[in-house]
């Protein structure tokens, strides 16, 4: 366990020597923050309009879901590609860890790297609840609040491990940015076109299935926690995860 | 210690080693010794776990280098070729994260940091960044990441590749003191870096191995014996100095000085011919201008083995 934690120590502290990780965040909390802005002119708005639910701006957005697509690559890209063309693989491979180690220590760093982005977004929640000080009580129901947070977890645990098998695969950090993209992109694309398709037909309900923005706008967003969804996330994840050591052992018989 | 048996890696169509089988005896340095694109590295990948060979066998320490990867891995140091560090990275820190894969912790830790620190002469630079080191001191450090854990074999490739001289000579004499405690597989295409550092040699050439002995039997071997060399200035006839006792063969060779004659002398009794020589020259008015013994170098003798190889195969 000892040798993983010092890979997790390193590959979460080599974020923070390239300016890649601030560029991710600084973007990321602008449009959250930019949204957030949004949703608070909604909720204080008179008459009809509004939000239904206190998340709802935040994830039911194209330009929301244009940033977290390009995030998890931009996380990903560096975790074995640039290893590979550095040379500095050899070094990791030929250490007494096992491949799973390093793949999971690289994975969990990235993670956590991307657990740490969404953090300050918690400074929201008590205007989005309408958190009251003195009674310790909410006023809007935080129960879609926390879906969504769990949601963004797993979705995020999918995107990052599809990022890091594409990784692991390339030499290039830009290819490997570039194709995960566009992997994760087949997960969000419907989300931001908006096919014109009845709820109830069959062509919707599989595009249903693995488009996530639909899965937070239909149930996380709402307070759902729709198991299916989970599933194909950890699915995912799982698959990328298996086919990223998998990539890295064809290494030494190539 | 090391024992590698018909051991072939195809990269594709190309095999970049064929069959090659060698063991390390314990506490052995053991240069490993071919041209460029030998098989070299390819090999002690195979050793080191970054690479799986297509067939044949490999083990450290009685452990198959394939069955037993993580647990061989333990048992050596790897300094890989170019030796590529994490450039973002302190000397120490990166020392620290080596170690701790490595599985060196604690009190422990900071000793072996400490050891090797001071033993590759980086104590000057611990707290640089490795990206500003110059190649030399990378190669260092590559070097110390490989003593961390205090392994019982040593594998080094090309360690002293892109030094300069100094560098080269200080490093040569840290595989020698090194080579009292750790058994040692270096390989390099600088032939007198072996003769130097080394106790036995294997000689890979296209993808096989050509030589396996030790330095002294490799000489005797190749039956190149020493010679004698005269440069004379005169105008009697050389061939006068057949008739001196002792000489067994005499072939008179181009000269680089005009009006000189340079005699190649084969002999068995080289300290009591020398003189006897001499008063043969200055009787027969001959004047002296050098002497000295010819001895074959390692680099004649890999010219003349790679040759061998090359024509045996048929190239």
């Amino acid at each position: 366990m000892r040798p993983t934690l010092s890979l997790i120590r390193r590959e979460f502290s080599a974020y923070f020597f390239s300016p890649i990780a601030y560029v991710a965040i600084a973007l990321f909390l602008t449009v959250t923050a930019y949204l957030f802005c949004l949703t608070l002119l909604m909720l204080t708005e008179r008459g009809p309009d509004g939000v239904s639910y206190s998340m709802e701006l935040l994830v039911n957005n194209v330009p929301f879901w244009l940033v977290f697509m390009a995030i998890p690559p931009l996380l990903t890209m560096r975790l074995f590609a640039e290893e590979r063309s550095t040379g500095t693989l050899e070094m990791l491979l030929t250490a007494p860890v096992r491949d799973w180690q390093v793949v999971f220590a690289k994975y969990v760093a990235c993670y956590i790297f991307y657990v740490l982005m969404w953090l300050p977004t918690l400074l929201y929640l008590p205007v989005l609840t309408d958190w009251k000080w003195w009674t310790l009580e909410c006023g809007i129901d935080p129960w879609p609040i926390f879906t969504t947070y769990l949601g963004v977890a797993c979705a995020g645990a999918m995107f990052l491990s599809i990022g890091m098998f594409v990784s692991s695969m390339v030499k290039s950090q830009m290819v490997a940015a570039l194709i995960a993209l566009f992997i994760s992109m087949l997960f969000v694309v419907v989300g931001i076109w908006r096919p014109d398709l009845d709820t109830s037909d069959l062509p919707y309900r599989i595009l249903f299935y693995f488009t996530v923005p639909l899965h937070f706008e239909r149930n996380f967003g709402r307070g759902l926690i729709d198991t299916r969804h989970l599933i194909l996330y950890g699915t995912v994840a799982f698959l990328g995860f298996f086919l990223t050591i998998r990539s890295l052992e064809s290494r030494r018989w190539r | 210690m090391i024992h590698v048996s018909q051991l072939t890696k195809y990269y594709g169509d190309y095999a970049a080693v064929r069959d090659v089988s060698f063991d390390v005896a314990a506490g052995q340095v053991v240069g490993f010794l071919g041209p460029n694109g030998a098989g070299k590295s390819t090999t002690m990948r195979v050793l080191a776990g970054f690479l799986t060979a297509t067939s044949g066998t490999a083990t450290i320490a009685g452990l198959d280098v394939f069955w037993d990867s993580v647990e061989v891995r333990r048992r050596i140091g790897y300094m890989p070729e170019s030796c590529p560090l994490y450039t973002e990275m302190r000397v120490n820190e990166y020392l620290h994260f080596r170690a701790g894969i490595k599985g060196v912790y604690g009190r422990q830790r900071k000793q072996r940091i400490a050891y090797v620190l001071e033993r590759c002469w980086l104590n000057e630079v611990e707290r640089q960044l490795i990206g500003t080191l110059s190649k030399g001191f990378r190669q260092r450090v590559g070097l110390a990441d490989a003593l961390l854990a205090n392994p019982p074999v040593l594998i080094l490739d090309e360690p002293t590749a892109g030094l300069d001289p100094t560098q080269i000579r200080s490093t040569r004499n840290l595989i020698r003191e090194l080579g009292r405690q750790h058994t040692i597989l270096l390989s390099t295409h600088i032939l007198s870096e072996v003769e130097a550092a080394c106790d036995s040699v294997i000689i890979i050439h296209r993808g096989r191995v050509a030589v396996q002995s030790s330095l002294e039997a490799l000489k005797t071997r190749h039956g190149q014996q020493e010679h004698l060399v005269m440069v004379l200035g005169g105008l009697g006839d050389p061939n006068d100095f057949r008739g001196v006792p002792g000489v067994m063969d005499l072939r008179i060779t181009p000269s680089a000085t005009p009006g000189t004659t340079r005699l190649r002398i084969a002999t068995s009794e080289m300290a009591e011919l020398a003189p006897r020589l001499c008063m043969f020259a200055l009787e027969h008015h001959w004047q002296l201008i050098e002497m000295f013994v010819d001895r074959p170098s390692l680099e004649d003798l890999f010219v003349e083995i790679t040759e061998e190889e090359e024509a045996s195969v048929g190239v």
